[in-house]
């Protein structure tokens, strides 16, 4: 385990090396979440009650979704089909190392660094524009906390699947925009996504989007209780085993051919 | 003039005729872009369906009024993305060197960097777009005059000079620090606050917004000028302002070319 503390380490201390490009990455997110905070309020600016979500729960969800989509959406996987079809996987490779174990190293890493400054985010935007949050009781944080671990663990596999595309072909930005395109809408990061027609609800919960923020906001926004809670909890469950297997199948299905053309 | 115009105008339809055949090299890739543009546009407009069944006011608008914002948001950030997909490429084009080959050609290198590089997903949406745009504002309950309707395409193209000026100013930043992804995405996240009229969000930014990175002027006045609405500035002070905006990114540019050192090469 002490290689991959010290993977996690080395890749922590390199995402902070340039600084301004940090610094201007998180300020666009900061932006993105004043815009969202400030939409919102001047939507429940004459009412007290819309699509089913009081003020201070749509301000939360929106608080929430800012620092969920930081520890489940940020990723450091986006390079990982070019290391494959440029041969630079041959290094990863050649170490004695596990690479799902070293590439989740990685990720933690890039996700602990996101995490510490989305809070820092969140603290200025409470600090600005003073809203009113829902807080959950301390059973259900927790059970928010696994929620929020298998989503994290959904898009994980997600992005290991677009690696995989590397070992049949370079042309893996246009599905990856398609799948951002199609997150940015049906995940719940940029609206709730009970506000939706119920026709397009419906078929959403046939896809994994709605398990990376969707569900882990409505157990924080105690929204779920009971079977309700155990049911979603199991479908994240199931999305995780689901892509696991694909993935890891997919990927030594690539590793049997790689031929690391470009190294 | 005409002739450097014509030679210019040649050079664009050229390199955006390659552009467009890359594009159809790649056909699967082109569609997918296509495919995620497509679905982001109508999203949001069913996000903003959603809300104009629900809300009848939103910051002193109407929630029909509020799409007008988010079509002209459109429309601006499509002829930008249309002319100067060259900016996104810029950066490495600092580092590697391959800059000092547009210095050393007779075509002005600020016209080489910004607009020779198209994005072709775009340029065929752009119809598209534009006709779905003026179907849907046909349907809504608005108070559209010819006039006002004349005076919203002037103030594109007014828009148009200060998207010019600021991709500018992101290639003279480029040139300084080797460096533009950054700027321009941070210019994009900006320019997508204006996807809702800017008058809603809290000073001091939302003079920032008129004045500093201006997608104020830029978007909000073109479509409250289209509703009839008082626009947030005098138009004298909109078009006074693109000027001098335009004047200094060129100056910026200039000042940039001097502190050039052509590191790379």
């Amino acid at each position: 385990m002490f290689k991959y503390w010290k993977l996690f380490q080395t890749y922590w201390s390199a995402g902070l090396v340039y600084r301004a490009n940090l610094l201007m990455w998180r300020f666009r997110q900061l932006l993105l979440t004043l815009m969202a905070l400030t939409i919102w309020q001047v939507l429940f600016a004459n009412q007290s009650q819309l699509f089913g979500y009081a003020q201070s729960q749509m301000i939360s969800y929106v608080f929430l979704t800012s620092i969920i989509q930081s520890v489940v959406l940020a990723t450091s996987l986006h390079g990982l089909a070019y290391e494959v079809y440029s041969g630079y996987l041959s290094l990863q490779l050649l170490k004695p190392q596990k690479i799902f174990v070293s590439l989740a190293s990685v990720e933690l890493a890039d996700k602990a660094k996101n995490l510490l400054f989305s809070l820092i985010e969140g603290l200025i935007s409470l600090i600005i524009i003073k809203p009113a949050i829902t807080l959950p009781s301390v059973d259900i944080l927790f059970i928010f906390l696994i929620s929020v671990i298998l989503a994290a663990l959904i898009n994980f596999y997600i992005c290991i699947l677009f690696g995989t595309i590397g070992f049949w072909s370079p042309e893996v930005w246009a599905p990856k925009f398609l799948f951002f395109m199609i997150v940015d809408f049906t995940a719940g990061r940029l609206f709730p996504l009970d506000i939706l027609p119920t026709v397009v609800r419906q078929t959403l919960t046939f896809t994994p989007f709605p398990a990376l923020i969707f569900i882990p906001t409505q157990i924080f926004l105690n929204k779920y209780h009971g079977q309700e809670l155990l049911l979603n909890l199991a479908i994240q469950g199931v999305w995780v085993i689901l892509l696991w297997f694909v993935s890891t199948r997919i990927w030594h299905r690539g590793i049997k051919g790689y031929e690391a053309t470009g190294s | 003039m005409i002739n450097r115009c014509k030679t210019y105008y040649y050079i664009w339809s050229k390199t955006a005729g390659f552009e467009l055949q890359q594009a159809f090299l790649h056909r699967g890739t082109a569609l997918l872009f296509m495919v995620g543009k497509i679905f982001r546009l109508f999203m949001m407009l069913l996000l903003l369906w959603l809300i104009q069944t629900k809300v009848t006011s939103f910051g002193g608008y109407n929630p029909q009024e509020i799409i007008v914002f988010y079509l002209t948001y459109n429309l601006v950030d499509l002829l930008a993305q249309i002319i100067y997909r060259g900016v996104y490429e810029f950066g490495p084009k600092v580092r590697d060197g391959t800059f000092d080959f547009y210095l050393a050609k007779p075509i002005s290198p600020l016209f080489q960097s910004l607009a020779t590089k198209n994005d072709p997903i775009d340029t065929l949406l752009f119809i598209p777009n534009l006709l779905l745009s003026i179907i849907i504002i046909s349907q809504l309950h608005l108070h559209i005059t010819v006039w006002s309707s004349l005076l919203f395409l002037a103030l594109i193209l007014n828009s148009f000079l200060i998207a010019t000026a600021i991709h500018t100013i992101v290639l003279a930043v480029g040139i300084l620090t080797t460096e533009v992804d950054n700027t321009i995405w941070l210019y994009r996240d900006i320019n997508k606050l204006a996807q809702f009229p800017v008058t809603i969000y809290l000073e001091p930014m939302k003079l920032a917004l008129f004045f500093i990175v201006p997608v104020g002027l830029m978007i909000t006045i073109p479509a409250q000028i289209l509703l009839n609405r008082q626009p947030t500035y005098p138009l004298l002070l909109v078009t006074a302002f693109t000027a001098v905006f335009l004047l200094l990114s060129g100056k910026i540019w200039q000042w940039s070319l001097r502190q050039y050192s052509s590191a790379s090469s």
